[in-house]
C-alpha cells in the first residue's frame, strides 16, 4: 500500500490537521490487542483500580467507622456541613493540584486568602468604595500575589518552594500592616450571602466548589492542559523540546491560585462576618494533604482530579468526624499531620503496585529489558 | 526505490572545535527509503556530524540540501520544520501518559464546531489515528491508550520513531537507538525499521554494533578522525571489515 508520508507532510507546520497520510476507513484495529488472558487480566484491572483509587477504600472506611461511632455522621445536614468545610481549600486544590502535578507548589495560599479577606475589610470600610469594588479589589490582590509567583518562579527560575514560603510569611504581614490588627465587620446582607445563602437549597460556597471542580475537570481533562502539566512534572526537558510553552503555563496556574485562595478569604470572610487575620491560617497544609492524599505525586507527573475530590473529602470526614466522637479538637491537627505522612507513604505505594502491574503486563521475556523509569 | 535527487545531501562539511577538526570535508547522500548506517570509533565524528544535520550545530564550511534545496538550520527545531527528526536514545515520551497522549503531545487535535472553539480535545479521533498511522507503519503495539510506563524498551523507541514519521519527518537519524535494549526489542526495533524503507523514509542509523548495522543498512558509512573513509554499499561487507576501516588498520 502507498501511504502519502513524508511526500506532503515534510514542510507543514505543527498544524492541528492530523497526520498527512490519506484517510482510509479502517475496521477494528489490529492494534495488536494485547495478549493477556482473561484472568490475568481481571487481577491486573483490579490492581490498577486501587493503584488509582486507593484512598476511595480508605475514605469508606473512615465513613463506615464513624458512622458506627456516631449515629449523628451520616445524616444530610452533617454531609452538608462537611461539604461546607472543606469548599474553601477544595477550591484551592484544584489549582494547587494542577501545580504539584506539573512538579510545583503553592505554600502562599493561606496568606493570601487572609490578604484578600483583610483588603476587601478594609477598602470596603475605610476607603468606602463600596463592596462590590472592595470584592473586586480583593480578588485582584489575590491575582497579583499569584502573578508575582509565577514570574518569580516561572520566569526568573526561584525556586517554588523558597518564593511561596517568602509569600506566606509576607502576604500575611502585609496584612498585618494594612489591617493594623483590626478586625473590620458588619457588612450588608448581600455580601454575607456568598458565605451564608443557600441557593436551590445548597450552600452557596458548596455550589462555588462544584462549580471549580467542573471548571479544573474541563481544563484538566477536555483541554490540552491536564497533559502538558504531566508532561512538565514528568520530564520538562521533553515537555520544552516537544514546544510545550512551560513558563507560560506556570504563570497562568500560579495566577488560578492566587485567585483561588483570594475566592477562599472571601468566602470565609463572608461567612465569619470578619475580615480577619486568622482567615486562613494553616489552609496550605491542609490544602497540600488533601493534594498529596488524592495521590497526586510529589515529585511531580502523576495525579488526578478524582483522587484530589476524595482527598479533600478525606479531610473534611476526618475533621467532622473526630470532633462528632468527642475527640481533643487539638488532636485535629495530629490527624491531618498523620494523614500527610501517610498519603507520603502512599505515593510509595502507588508506585510499588505500578511496578508490580507493569511486570505483569509484560510478557515474561520482556519485562529484564523494560527501561526502568523510577525517579 | 532511489529516486534522483537525495532526500538529504551533505557537501564538503567541516565543523572545528578549537583546534580539533571534528569533520573535514564530508560529503553524505541519503535517499528516501534508504537506510545508511554510520559507524565509527569514539570521537571519530559520528556525533558531531549528527548534530549538525538536526541543527543542533552550526558547520563552519560545506552545505546542507534537503530535497536538493540548500538549508541553514537555526536549532533543532528548524530542522524538525524541514523534516528531519533525531530519535535520541532518551526518546522524548512522557511514561506516565499513554501512546496516543504521547503522539499528539501539544499537537492535539479538537473537536469541530463549538467544542473545539472551546479546545475540547477530540481523543477518539486521535486514538484512531494512532491506529491506522500505526496500521500503515506496519507496528503492532497494545492498544493506544495503553501508557507508555507499561511498554517495553523496544515498543517505546518503535512509538518514539513512528511519532517522528506520522507528522512528516522524511529523514530520520536514530542515535544509536539499540544500545539499552535486548535481543527481542532489537528485534522490534529493526524490523520496524525496515518497515520504514517502503514509506519512503531515509534512514541514518548510528550504531556500534557491525552485525545490526550490516543486516539493516543498504549503505555503510565508516568515519574516522573526523574524515568520512568509506561509503559503499553493504554487499561483500564483513563485521571484520568495518572494524578494520573504523580502527584505520585497512585504508581505502
Amino acid at each position: 500500500m502507498k501511504a502519502a508520508l513524508g511526500q506532503e507532510g515534510h514542510n507543514r507546520p505543527n498544524s492541528l490537521r492530523g497526520f498527512p497520510f490519506e484517510r482510509r476507513e479502517a475496521g477494528r484495529s489490529p492494534g495488536g490487542a494485547s495478549s493477556a488472558t482473561g484472568r490475568s487480566l481481571a487481577s491486573r484491572a483490579l490492581l490498577r483500580w486501587a493503584e488509582n483509587n486507593g484512598l476511595f477504600f480508605a475514605l469508606v472506611a473512615l465513613v463506615i467507622a464513624f458512622a458506627v461511632a456516631s449515629s449523628r455522621f451520616v445524616t444530610g445536614s452533617n454531609i452538608t456541613v462537611i461539604l461546607l468545610q472543606v469548599s474553601v481549600i477544595g477550591v484551592i486544590a484544584v489549582p494547587g493540584a494542577m501545580l504539584v502535578l506539573a512538579g510545583y507548589v503553592d505554600l502562599s495560599v493561606g496568606s493570601v486568602s487572609a490578604l484578600a479577606a483583610i483588603v476587601f475589610g478594609q477598602v470596603a470600610t475605610q476607603i468606602h468604595l463600596g463592596e462590590g469594588a472592595a470584592l473586586a479589589v480583593a480578588l485582584l490582590a489575590g491575582i497579583g500575589w499569584g502573578l508575582m509567583n509565577g514570574l518569580l518562579i516561572a520566569y526568573a527560575g526561584f525556586s517554588a518552594i523558597v518564593v511561596t514560603l517568602g509569600g506566606l510569611a509576607g502576604a500575611q504581614g502585609l496584612a498585618e500592616v494594612l489591617s493594623g490588627g483590626i478586625t473590620q465587620s458588619n457588612f450588608s446582607n448581600w455580601f454575607l450571602y456568598i458565605g451564608n445563602g443557600s441557593p436551590g437549597g445548597v450552600p452557596l460556597p458548596i455550589w462555588i466548589l462544584l462549580g471549580a471542580v467542573g471548571i479544573g475537570a474541563y481544563v484538566w481533562y477536555a483541554m490540552p492542559f491536564g497533559r502538558y502539566f504531566t508532561a512538565i512534572g514528568a520530564d520538562r526537558s521533553t515537555a520544552l523540546s516537544l514546544g510545550i510553552n512551560v513558563r507560560r503555563e506556570i504563570l497562568w496556574l500560579y495566577v488560578v491560585s492566587g485567585l483561588a485562595a483570594a475566592i477562599g478569604g472571601i468566602v470565609l470572610t463572608s461567612q465569619l462576618d470578619a475580615a480577619s487575620l486568622t482567615i486562613g491560617q494553616g489552609e496550605e497544609l491542609q490544602v497540600l494533604t488533601a493534594i498529596l492524599l488524592g495521590g497526586v505525586s510529589f515529585v511531580g507527573g502523576r495525579g488526578t482530579l478524582f483522587g484530589v475530590v476524595i482527598g479533600v473529602l478525606f479531610i473534611g470526614v476526618l475533621d467532622d468526624g473526630l470532633v462528632l466522637v468527642n475527640v481533643n479538637p487539638f488532636i485535629n491537627d495530629v490527624a491531618v499531620g498523620a494523614a500527610l505522612v501517610f498519603a507520603a507513604g502512599l505515593d510509595v505505594v502507588y508506585r510499588r503496585l505500578e511496578r508490580v502491574r507493569r511486570s505483569m503486563e509484560l510478557p515474561p521475556g520482556d519485562a529484564g529489558t523494560a527501561v526502568t523509569d523510577d525517579k | 526505490m532511489t529516486s534522483t535527487v537525495p532526500i538529504l545531501e551533505l557537501d564538503s562539511v567541516s565543523k572545528r572545535f578549537e583546534a580539533v577538526r571534528a569533520l573535514r570535508r564530508v560529503s553524505l547522500a541519503l535517499h528516501a527509503g534508504e537506510v545508511v548506517g554510520l559507524v565509527g570509533d569514539n570521537g571519530a565524528g559520528k556525533s558531531t556530524l549528527v548534530n549538525v544535520i538536526s541543527g543542533s550545530l552550526r558547520a563552519d564550511r560545506g552545505r546542507i540540501l534537503v530535497d536538493g534545496v540548500e538549508r541553514q538550520f537555526a536549532g533543532a527545531a528548524d530542522a524538525r520544520r524541514s523534516g528531519i527528526e533525531t530519535v535520541f536514545q532518551s526518546l522524548a515520551l512522557i511514561h506516565s501518559l499513554s501512546i496516543t497522549d504521547n503522539v499528539f503531545l501539544n499537537r492535539e487535535l479538537f473537536h469541530p464546531g463549538l467544542l473545539g472553539r472551546l479546545y475540547v480535545m477530540d481523543r477518539r479521533r486521535m486514538r484512531r489515528h494512532v491506529m491506522e498511522g500505526f496500521e500503515q507503519l506496519g507496528l503492532t503495539l497494545p492498544p493506544p491508550e495503553t501508557k507508555v510506563a507499561a511498554l517495553s524498551g523496544g515498543q517505546r523507541q518503535a512509538v518514539a520513531i513512528a511519532r517522528a514519521v506520522l507528522w512528516g519527518s522524511h529523514i530520520v537519524l536514530l542515535d544509536e537507538p539499540n544500545a539499552a535494549l535486548g535481543v527481542k526489542q532489537t528485534e522490534i526495533v529493526l524490523s520496524f525499521v525496515e518497515e520504514l524503507k517502503q514509506h519512503a523514509v531515509g534512514v541514518i542509523f548510528i550504531s556500534h554494533n557491525m552485525q545490526q548495522v550490516l543486516r539493516i543498512a543498504d549503505r555503510v558509512v565508516v568515519m574516522r578522525l573526523g574524515e568520512k573513509v568509506f561509503d559503499g554499499p553493504r554487499q561483500g561487507l564483513e563485521p571484520e571489515d568495518l572494524v578494520a576501516l573504523i580502527t584505520g588498520a585497512r585504508q581505502t
